[in-house]
């Protein structure tokens, strides 16, 4: 079996191609949900239709992001990150897509606690409580967490710079940040998502 | 160094204090994690705690959601949720007010730190965990 030859010297992909990608990708991916699937009958006709939507896409491409950052993260873990600026760069989005999902979690809560029977709180109170009082609940508190985990990461990065590759305990600093926040991402976002296909906001 | 022998006083000690600078520039003080970590975790422990107090007593989960009926909108809809986020907003970001500039120009042990803010978010989730402060709750209704 023959080994494939490394080159001897690649470049690294720049920032800006970086988000080309991604931007083509998430661009693409919603063009062709729009075009194909019956958006109005899937946005819903309950009053959380609209957050929900809003709530599930950004938590979404959260994820899909905080699993790029995670990667990154591992790398700068093992000492063998070469793409430092694009992780300085995800970081950022990262804590930005946070607050954004904790924002639009707040809207949809409305709906989703609202007092009259047929609420996705008074539905699980009625058939089966343990999804509201104990996953949901676990849920939106460790959904928040994401927020100064991210906030934490992304000010280590962009304050210390390239002294985070170089000394051991903050390289190993922010790579825990980013992992602990990934954890709390997944929880959440699969808790969430569970809650939704099983009563609809 | 040879030159500086041979060239005026001046000189040497401005080339003295560019040499220091630069080794500033290259290595900043890790107070500065030390103080982010904390606060995080301030903001975490804080909403965890709130949440146990709201749990144990009706009257801190009105006040509570009178917090956050301050300035959220749909305060009202969001409930006693929205005054528990407010604290822990308010806990981190004034943790970190303080901690900074206490903090910013030590060199502190970042492992040992890491540690005790790993314990903390540890002892913060245990205490968003249902079962637990669901149970704690209990406890301290029933004595």
């Amino acid at each position: 079996m023959s080994v494939v030859q490394a080159p001897q010297e690649t470049q690294e992909a720049s920032t800006r191609s970086l988000i080309a990608v991604v931007a083509l990708m998430i661009g693409s991916a919603m063009a062709f949900t729009l075009a194909t699937a019956p958006f109005a009958r899937l946005l819903g006709a309950g009053a959380g239709a609209i957050p929900s939507a809003f709530h599930g896409m950004v938590a979404f491409l959260y994820l899909f992001i905080g699993t790029i950052g995670l990667y990154l993260g591992w790398r700068l873990l093992t000492g063998r990150i070469s793409a430092f600026a694009d992780l300085q760069l995800l970081a950022v989005v990262m804590a930005t897509f946070s607050f954004l999902a904790i924002v639009f979690g707040n809207w949809l809560y409305i709906a989703y606690r609202a007092a009259h029977p047929d609420s996705p709180r008074s539905y699980f109170m009625a058939n089966a409580p343990d999804v509201h009082k104990v996953f949901f609940e676990f849920k939106e508190f460790g959904a928040l967490f994401t927020l100064p985990l991210t906030v934490c990461a992304a000010f280590l990065l962009w304050r210390y710079g390239a002294q985070v590759m170089q000394e051991k305990w903050l390289r190993y600093t922010v790579a825990i940040l980013i992992g602990l926040s990934f954890f709390y991402l997944v929880a959440a976002f699969g808790l969430g998502a569970a809650v939704t296909k099983l009563k609809p906001a | 160094m040879a030159t500086g022998v041979l060239e005026p006083r001046g000189v040497v000690v401005a080339a003295a204090a560019t040499v220091v600078k630069d080794e500033r520039r290259r290595s900043r003080p890790n107070g500065e994690a030390v103080a982010a970590l904390l606060a995080a975790m301030l903001g975490m422990l804080t909403l965890a705690l709130v949440n146990q107090l709201t749990a144990m007593s009706a009257g801190v989960n009105a006040w509570v959601h009178s917090i956050g009926k301050l300035w959220m909108p749909g305060a009202q809809g969001i409930g006693p949720y929205s005054g528990k986020e407010t604290l822990a907003l308010v806990a981190w970001i004034v943790g970190w007010a303080v901690l900074h500039p206490a903090l910013r120009r030590r060199e502190m042990s970042l492992s040992r730190w890491l540690i005790v803010f790993l314990l903390g978010v540890g002892i913060a989730t245990t205490f968003i965990w249902p079962p637990v402060f669901e149970h704690v709750a209990g406890y301290f209704a029933g004595h």
